[in-house]
């Protein structure tokens, strides 16, 4: 399936950074901080989180589940898995040029 | 606090998000970080359902971010080491200049002390919540000081003790910061000692220039070290493709 590349501004990294932790299984708001702050280091506001939440809702590229005790699991869609393989494929050739590029120039 | 936060969210989008949202606020405690960054969410989210199509179209949104917090810490031990070169009447420049470069180091090191609570929050949200209420209460007070006494110079003495209170109040809230920091480890240790000196060192330099003057640049280094960690952290791995 094709997916179109949304725009998502500002919102881009922390977008692939959810998309990133959902590849494992569908998680709630406070997982999904978690995850992100244990897998960066950097931490992630839930102001951040849900401006992001809904963009990714909003392009169809995660979907949210039935909430569980107030809190709501999301999930990535077909969409949203082929979204995040296409965006780290284009991170990874983007390292291994860059790799090169060093291997090349260092001493 | 939590439901004041929620209700600065559109009506639709408390309807859609609003309970998760809640719940999410109650798992862990709110420092200042996390505040500014439900309140740029909050205007994001009105400015999206205001206007839709074209924001989503051009991209735009709002979001606080490390990399924010540490440009102001650079920018603000900047705006003070100009200042205070510009109290040695080493240049000539208008008398306003130096007060205003002061006064918006001030700010945006409280901004710069904003975004860098994210990690010591978690660990120490009343001794981070201290912190920047003691810089918000020194920097207010410092430039209504300055600004009463350019309305009324008769009144300088008074206002020159506003002014101290509202600089000594500003650097126990500094002092605060660098203890939260130091506590936390989640940026370097090293400038949050430099920090904690640099903001404790004028209250016992018993005015001794040299002290003061090793104050002053501590102070600076360590909100410039701060700053540069912290941009270092927020680096953007996102998208780094060649156009």
């Amino acid at each position: 399936m094709e997916a179109k590349i949304p725009e998502f501004g500002r919102f881009a990294e922390p977008s692939l950074l959810i998309l990133v932790s959902l590849s494992d299984g569908p998680k709630h708001g406070y997982a999904i901080m978690r995850d992100v702050e244990r897998g960066t280091g950097r931490p992630m506001g839930a102001g951040t989180l849900y401006a992001a939440l809904a963009r990714l809702e909003e392009q169809g590229l995660i979907e949210p589940l039935p909430q569980v005790d107030r809190r709501r699991p999301y999930r990535l869609t077909a969409v949203g898995a082929s979204y995040l393989a296409e965006q780290l494929r284009g991170l990874s050739e983007f390292a291994q040029m860059g790799l090169r590029q060093l291997g090349k120039t260092s001493p | 606090m939590r439901s004041f936060l929620i209700r600065c969210y559109p009506a639709r989008w408390r309807a859609r998000y609003g309970d998760e949202f809640e719940a999410l606020l109650e798992e862990r405690p709110l420092g200042p970080f996390d505040v500014a960054d439900i309140l740029l969410g909050a205007l994001d989210a009105q400015l999206r359902l205001r206007g839709r199509g074209a924001v989503i179209a051009h991209g735009r949104g709002l979001s606080m971010s490390l990399r924010i917090s540490g440009i102001a810490a650079i920018i603000g031990a900047a705006l003070l080491a100009g200042a205070g070169v510009l109290s040695y009447d080493l240049v000539e420049v208008d008398a306003v200049v130096q007060p205003v470069l002061f006064f918006a180091g001030l700010g945006t090191l409280l901004v710069a002390l904003t975004g860098l609570s994210a990690f010591q929050a978690r660990v120490a949200p009343r001794l981070i919540w201290g912190a920047f209420a003691l810089t918000a209460i020194g920097t207010i007070a410092s430039v209504v000081a300055m600004v009463a006494f350019v309305g009324n110079p008769l009144m300088a003495d008074q206002y020159w003790g506003l002014w101290f209170l509202g600089v000594a109040t500003a650097l126990s809230g500094s002092a605060l910061f660098a203890i939260a920091t130091y506590r936390t480890a989640a940026l370097s240790r090293g400038a949050a000692v430099l920090l904690g000196v640099g903001s404790v060192l004028p209250f016992v330099s018993g005015n001794v220039q040299p002290i003061l003057l090793a104050a002053v640049i501590s102070f600076l280094l360590g909100w410039f070290t701060l700053g540069v960690q912290a941009i270092r952290l927020d680096r953007q791995v996102t998208d780094p493709r060649p156009a």
